[in-house]
């Protein structure tokens, strides 16, 4: 018979290396007609980075995500990044880009600040616009701007800037320290069936509470989030590297690997925590890793909530399931989930 | 004007018109005829890709498409193995297939004979044959010694992938099996094989304290002591590992590769091969799948040397079995929970003990040892904590960087226990996580004060939307 549980598991996750240094450089060009080139030299993994990467930049310079083209991936022509990795991205490749484009921006706003008749310090840049702040009828286009540096004043607006979190190594002896600038964090509930008879685990729905700061592009969080998901999925139920008394792999390939397929995903249901992280790009930090972290724990609560059997060891394969199960019924005890009812 | 009402309403029967419409045509108004459609299907109807969201301001906060998923879904981007350069050979890699052993005699000399095997090497062919993030244990091709099985002993370049296979087959490796230890708890102990003679097995540890567990244990109302553990696991990129390296004529070597890290990967590259940095250029593409899997070197150093003594760009594709047995994984985490609580359910002191399986090779182990220790307490205001981390070399499949770096392992660890806590002290799983979450200004377990910190609301967010506490059946 199938029995329904649900369990609940948050988490946090720091942003970047431990202590070590991890840097992100990047450099931001103006075009002549107001829109810009990023460099970087991280490369896109499939979550997005760079489309976030140029709407970091475009915010910085007043322009939409179309104005700006990422170049990444080339050591040739791309400055130095640590890479997608530890969840980094956003928070320390978006913070040196978002730190290139405003050196760009001061150039532009040193050509404008004369055409406009006011100081550098009084203008802001909006809308594909340099205007003067709380004055933006008085404005020109960011392209007139860029056109005017390059070929009246001579000097093209760019910029480069590097950037690296702000940590204190740990004490050798207590661990005492501040291993990393920023945290994020979650919340992950699953409802689960378990069939007490054959001990299988169906995942039917995930709700997921997701801190990431500011959402660069929250359609993009909602992917990483789905993404980590499906990750916990496989870790809590399914995934598992065997290997042979002499050391060789049992199922090296996904015929016996086994992992989790739309047909394993259960309903997703998603809410970005509202947040903003002072030292992140536009109050922005991340989201990518964590989003694996609390699924499988959610899922083995809610196995527990279901038939009162606590699995201990990942994956919870139908065997381990079947065999908790048992073990519980020889005890009697009643679930959680019966408790509740008798409770009310 | 009807194309804009069906993106209001999301009917998709416009798009059926224009197939019927665009049958017979030439070629070229064809092909628009088809694109406009598939983009009228990427932007029309979903209601989260409005239309010309990319070119609104302000930009941030905005669900802008991304420029290369239009790429993907007219399957144009280019990945790596989508690449061919002329005259491009392929490499293969023959792995040991036993997990510790001292190498006595590797003959390639059947295999070199075959026609259309263009060059072998093997461990000795590389300048400097180890590299690694933070211990560089790690040889591109075995030479001497195998650590674990999935260990690459020689490289094959072929004219064409399938000679490269049948060369494999034809080298001839002597093998004197040494004792192997798989089990990261007999690892430990004194006397157990040792996998990277004369270092001790376990590699690298880590400790965190704070205040005094044993008077928090002393203070408290109940104590609770369970032993969790994970399993390893592959990546699984849909993208295997895949490079292509190629020499100019001024000794400049270009390697274009799905490696994630680029910058770190070329400074790797120029330590295995003795270059200067400047001699090396590294492009990447898209990478197809990474989750920590590709953060490091495997095959180039091996492909760039065959490149070199062939003066033809080579190829190396790693197979799906060689993903799971060549790269890194996951490591696997036994994980002791020591906590003692008040009445209410307050932690009042948290003792953790975790012992990491690193595999045959440091790799990112180093990272993830770290982050497993420093998080294992989880979000939780305790006073008293005190975390222990080892990781421990085994002759198995290296582990390394993934997704959360030993944080889905110890979060399963402490959350389980939460559970178990508040069953115990019949308080709700939602209650007693708030009792005990982080708020802004918390300190971390290693004294840490935090900043922005939402794991409450993130609670409540979370419970809500779940309808938590509305009566169920």
């Amino acid at each position: 018979m199938k029995k329904r549980g649900r369990g609940i598991a948050c988490m946090w996750y720091p942003i970047g290396f431990t202590v070590a240094a991890n840097p992100s450089a990047a450099v931001v060009k103006v075009n002549e007609d107001g829109t810009a080139i990023v460099l970087t030299g991280t490369v896109e993994t499939g979550q997005g980075s760079l489309t976030v990467l140029g709407q970091i930049a475009a915010e910085e310079l007043g322009i939409a995500p179309d104005d700006v083209h990422v170049v990444s991936a080339d050591t040739d022509t791309t400055p130095m990044d640590t890479g997608a990795i530890a969840s980094r991205t956003t928070y320390v490749t978006g913070n040196a880009v978002r730190f290139a484009a405003a050196k760009a921006k001061e150039l532009l706003f040193q050509v404008a600040a004369p055409m406009l008749g006011v100081k550098p310090e009084q203008l802001e840049a909006r809308d594909r616009r340099i205007q003067v702040k709380n004055y933006p009828q008085r404005n020109i286009g960011i392209g007139e701007a860029a056109h005017q540096a390059q070929f009246a004043m001579g000097q093209p607006a760019l910029g480069s800037a590097s950037f690296n979190p702000a940590t204190v190594a740990l004490d050798p002896e207590t661990g005492q320290g501040k291993p990393f600038a920023t945290y994020v964090y979650a919340t992950q509930i699953a409802d689960v069936d378990v069939d007490d008879e054959t001990g299988e685990v169906q995942v039917l729905r995930v709700v997921a509470s997701h801190d990431c700061g500011v959402a660069i592009n929250p359609m993009l969080v909602e992917g990483q989030i789905e993404g980590g998901i499906s990750m916990g999925v496989g870790f809590a139920l399914h995934e598992e590297m065997l290997f042979d008394t002499s050391g060789r792999q049992l199922n090296p390939n996904l015929t016996n690997y086994i992992m989790p397929t739309s047909l394993d995903m259960p309903e997703i249901e998603i809410d970005i925590v509202k947040n903003f992280e002072p030292t992140g790009p536009f109050g922005a930090k991340g989201v990518g890793e964590p989003t694996a972290v609390p699924t499988a724990a959610a899922i083995m609560n809610a196995v527990y909530d279901a038939v009162g059997a606590r699995v201990y060891s990942l994956p919870a394969t139908s065997e381990k399931v079947l065999a908790a199960i048992n073990a519980a019924k020889t005890k009697q005890l009643p679930t959680p989930r019966q408790k509740r009812i008798a409770a009310r | 004007m009807e194309k804009q009402k069906s993106a209001m309403t999301g009917k998709s029967k416009p798009v059926r018109t224009r197939k019927a419409i665009v049958v017979g045509r030439p070629l070229e108004v064809a092909e628009t005829a088809r694109l406009n459609a598939i983009t009228q299907q990427c932007n029309g109807p979903s209601e989260t890709l409005a239309p010309k969201v990319r070119q609104q301001t302000p930009a941030v906060g905005q669900r802008a498409p991304r420029p290369d998923g239009r790429l993907h879904g007219l399957g144009e981007t280019k990945y790596i193995d989508d690449m061919s350069f002329p005259g491009m050979l392929y490499c293969k890699i023959k792995r040991a297939g036993i997990a510790s052993a001292l190498i006595r005699r590797i003959d390639t000399r059947e295999a070199e004979a075959m026609p259309g095997v263009m060059a072998i090497i093997t461990g000795k062919d590389i300048p400097v044959n180890s590299f690694g993030p933070s211990i560089a244990d790690q040889p591109v091709l075995a030479f001497e010694r195998v650590f674990h099985a999935g260990d690459g002993v020689a490289a094959v370049a072929a004219v064409t992938e399938q000679i490269a296979l049948d060369a494999l087959e034809m080298i001839k490796v002597e093998y004197e099996a040494l004792p192997a230890v798989f089990d990261p708890a007999e690892a430990m102990k004194d006397g157990a094989p040792k996998v990277h003679p004369p270092s001790s097995n376990i590699y690298a540890s880590r400790l965190i304290k704070k205040g005094d567990v044993q008077k928090g244990f002393r203070d408290s109302y109940r104590i609770f002591e369970n032993t969790y553990s994970t399993q390893m696991v592959e990546h699984v990129p849909i993208e295997p590992h895949c490079s292509i390296a190629a020499w100019d004529s001024n000794g400049r070597l270009t390697i274009h590769s799905t490696l994630g890290r680029i910058t770190l990967g070329r400074t790797d590259i120029a330590r295995t091969l003795q270059l200067p940095i400047n001699r090396i250029r590294l492009v990447a593409t898209i990478v197809g799948g990474n989750f920590g899997g590709k953060n490091e070197i495997t095959q180039e150093p091996a492909l760039a040397v065959l490149s070199r003594r062939t003066g033809r760009p080579v190829k190396g594709t790693f197979t799906r079995t060689e993903e799971f047995t060549a790269t890194t994984t996951r490591h696997p985490v036994v994980m002791r929970y020591k906590t003692g609580v008040s009445k209410e359910g307050k932690i009042l002191a948290r003792k953790v003990h975790l012992v990491l399986d690193g595999g045959a090779y440091c790799s990112w182990s180093e990272t993830t040892l770290g982050k497993a220790c420093i998080l294992s307490p989880g979000p939780y205001n305790i006073d008293n904590v005190h975390s222990e981390a080892f990781v421990v070399y085994t002759n198995k499949t290296m582990t390394g960087a993934m997704r959360g770096f030993g944080a889905p392992q110890v979060c399963f660890a402490y959350e389980s226990q939460m559970d178990e806590i508040a069953e115990a002290l019949n308080i709700d799983p939602l209650e007693i996580r708030m009792r005990n979450a982080f708020t802004e200004g918390s300190s971390s377990p290693t004294g840490q004060v935090l900043h922005s910190v939402v794991v409450r609301e993130s609670l409540v967010q979370a419970a809500e939307r779940y309808g938590w506490k509305e009566a169920r059946k």
